[in-house]
């Protein structure tokens, strides 16, 4: 049986930041809420081959689809990886913030 | 201490003049990304879950103030001001754009250094020991073959596209620091009959999905023969590893499926008929490099001055780092200092720009000019008077590195995990802080002994975890971070890889099984001086298994 459908957007990273962004209706986005969302097969087809031709136009990298709930209104991903994605850094203080929130704590 | 020839130099220069223009065509579109990615590898860029990751080599993890104040200026200016050591003796930034790897790669070979080898299907950066030249029981300084090897390796026409990555370690003390059995060729370096100097090499370690030990290949091989020997090795490889399959590549399946004696036959009769004066290293070669690596000329000194010893006295935690974070150094009134990248709660690995700095002045000022990065994620400060070790330590304080838990509970190796890597499958700094903050104590630390704990988001085992004493494997479970856990593993002459204790745990419940493990260990070892590895290896898995499982069932 075919796997159930779950409305979805298509992300890639930007060629020269090497950040995520994901696809709008006007082109590559950097806030998912933004992002195009497909709401059927056919959409999603029809949103992944606007990826690749991204990638074709050497704007994006890898681009792909990933499940989103919409529950919200807001795009979330489905999946752990692609949440921290969206966020656009790491779940825990980096670099210069890291040791300051140590010597806080 | 190590420098670039003028050969290297020039290719070094060559190359990035090259990738700059590789760079600029990528930009404009003349090259796509199936074209650029091999080549961007071959430069050290991957692309991962945030940004493009550059990870830079620290040939056998040398470097000196200079090199390391350009690692924190190029952090600053390119990066979001830090870096990450890593556990192959190099360093990764996170956040570099493509448009300026050409700048960064550049202002790297100012100082001698690049990021060549780092990636790719090639023979990488070739690690080593970290106190090499220091330690007493050294036989011969492990970076002179490394050196040697490296540039037998750079840019060798037969293999630079091998059907896979390819790791060498050498290590010149019959103590093994630089996990020489869990790499495609590990090289000891020995003692023949005659107390002639040569090498024991052994092939087909290795971790990742299919863990392996290294097996020996050769118990003695004259030092003339190494190039040769290596390059026959490499040969048989090349012709008979797979290449269908990634994940059946490496060298280590190819001995395993061959079987050690009849892979020995094949790489002894390549040995045996090939033109070896042509892969010969020249005369003198060894005896130019090893100049490079010239011990410093340091003059004794006490072995226990008096303001060293009161300053012991005066100021415990002193003492305690101490105890921990040096080691004997071959001249007397001498110690390497190991810099602990583990404070409670931190990134293992992780420093920032102005940490670099401060180590970069304590190196010039207190140890030659020179620091070691360590496949544990450290640093070690190889030459440092006992007289100076208090301005140093307080040093490290000034800059939050002053933890005194070199090879402690809370001396964790950790992959960077989901939070930064496109292969993660859970995360791993976050675990490890846990745990971290879980064992704070220092006297609990210290009560506790010798126990390293090794931390892995994936299969392909970046995080070590097959070697440590307790391993932390995160995997993906339907879409939920489950944590396999391994007991048993070690990185040393001892190696062993962790046998699976059983089904895995969840995210939240990490800082209480391992302190459930710990606990274990401790109602069960036999006295204070039994390690937990001594522990678990009288009394298996069961107790452990017991414990953490007879409750859920």
């Amino acid at each position: 049986m075919a796997k159930e459908f779950k409305p979805s957007v298509v992300t890639a990273n930007d060629l020269i930041e090497g950040d995520s962004v994901f696809l709008g209706a006007l082109g590559w986005v950097r806030d998912i809420a933004e992002a195009r969302v497909a709401l059927s097969r056919d959409e999603a087809e029809v949103l992944e081959a606007d990826g690749v031709a991204g990638e074709d136009a050497n704007i994006v990298v890898g681009p792909y689809l990933i499940e989103v709930s919409v529950a919200t209104g807001r795009p979330v991903p489905v999946l752990r990886r692609e949440r921290i994605r969206v966020s656009g850094v790491p779940t825990i203080p980096f670099g210069v913030a890291a040791p300051a929130e140590r010597r806080a704590a | 201490m190590y420098r670039y020839d003028e050969f290297d130099r020039r290719f070094v220069d060559e190359r990035v003049a090259e990738f700059r223009d590789q760079v600029e065509r990528r930009l404009t579109g003349a090259l796509n990304e199936a074209e650029f990615k091999p080549l961007r590898l071959m430069n050290g860029l991957y692309l991962q879950l945030h940004a493009y990751m550059l990870r830079v080599a620290i040939p056998y993890g040398t470097l000196n103030g200079r090199q390391m104040r350009m690692l924190a200026h190029i952090a600053e200016t390119w990066d979001k001001g830090y870096g990450h050591f890593t556990t192959r003796q190099n360093i990764q930034y996170n956040w570099p754009k493509l448009k300026d790897v050409p700048d960064i790669l550049e202002a790297l070979a100012t100082v001698e250094m690049h990021a060549i080898q780092t990636s790719g299907n090639c023979i990488r950066n070739i690690t080593s020991d970290p106190f090499a030249g220091v330690a007493p029981e050294e036989i011969e300084d492990p970076r002179i073959t490394a050196e040697l090897l490296r540039q037998w390796s750079s840019l060798h026409p037969e293999f630079t596209y091998l059907g896979r990555k390819f790791k060498f370690a050498v290590t010149g003390s019959e103590h093994d620091r630089a996990a020489i059995k869990v790499h495609d060729i590990g090289i000891q370096i020995v003692r023949g009959e005659a107390g002639e100097v040569g090498y024991r090499v052994l092939v087909g370690g290795g971790m990742g999905r299919t863990p392996m030990i290294a097996k020996e290949l050769r118990a003695f091989l004259p030092k003339a023969d190494l190039l040769p020997y290596v390059e026959a090795i490499l040969r048989v490889y090349n012709l008979h590893g797979r290449r269908d399959n990634k994940y059946k590549a490496r060298i280590k399946i190819l001995v395993h499926e061959t079987g050690i004696d009849a892979f020995r036959d094949q790489v002894e009769r390549e040995f045996a008929t090939m033109d070896r004066a042509a892969v010969t290293a020249p005369e003198g070669e060894m005896e130019r490099i090893a100049a490079y690596f010239a011990p410093p000329e340091l003059t004794e000194k006490p072995s226990a001055p008096v303001a060293f010893e009161r300053m012991k006295t005066l100021d415990p935690d002193f003492a305690q780092w101490v105890e921990r974070n040096t080691s004997a150094h071959r001249v007397p009134g001498y110690v390497a200092a190991t810099i602990s990248l583990k404070p409670i709660g931190g990134v293992p690995g992780d420093a920032t720009a102005e940490q670099m700095r401060a180590m970069a002045d304590l190196a010039e000022s207190y140890s030659v000019d020179e620091m070691r990065i360590t496949h544990e994620q450290n640093v070690v400060l190889p030459h440092v008077a006992l007289g100076d070790l208090y301005k140093v330590y307080r040093g490290l304080a000034a800059i939050g590195l002053e933890a005194p838990n070199k090879g402690l509970v809370t001396d964790i190796i950790a992959c960077p995990g989901l939070d930064y890597c496109a292969l993660a499958t859970a995360r791993s700094i976050p675990v490890a802080q846990a745990i971290s903050k879980r064992f704070a104590s220092n006297k609990r630390q210290r009560e506790i002994g010798p126990l390293s704990i090794k931390i892995s988001g994936c299969i392909n085992a970046c995080g070590h975890h097959h070697i440590g004493h307790i391993g932390i494997l995160g995997l993906d479970k339907a879409g939920v971070e489950n944590y396999q856990i391994t007991l048993g593993g070690e990185s040393t002459e001892d190696a062993a890889l962790g046998q699976r204790l059983g089904p895995g745990f969840g995210y939240d419940e990490l800082p209480d099984v391992i302190e459930k493990i710990v606990d274990i260990y401790l109602d069960l070892r036999q006295g204070r001086r039994e390690t937990f590895l001594q522990t678990y290896r009288r009394v298996g898995m069961e107790p452990f298994k017991e414990a953490l499982y007879a409750t859920a069932d």
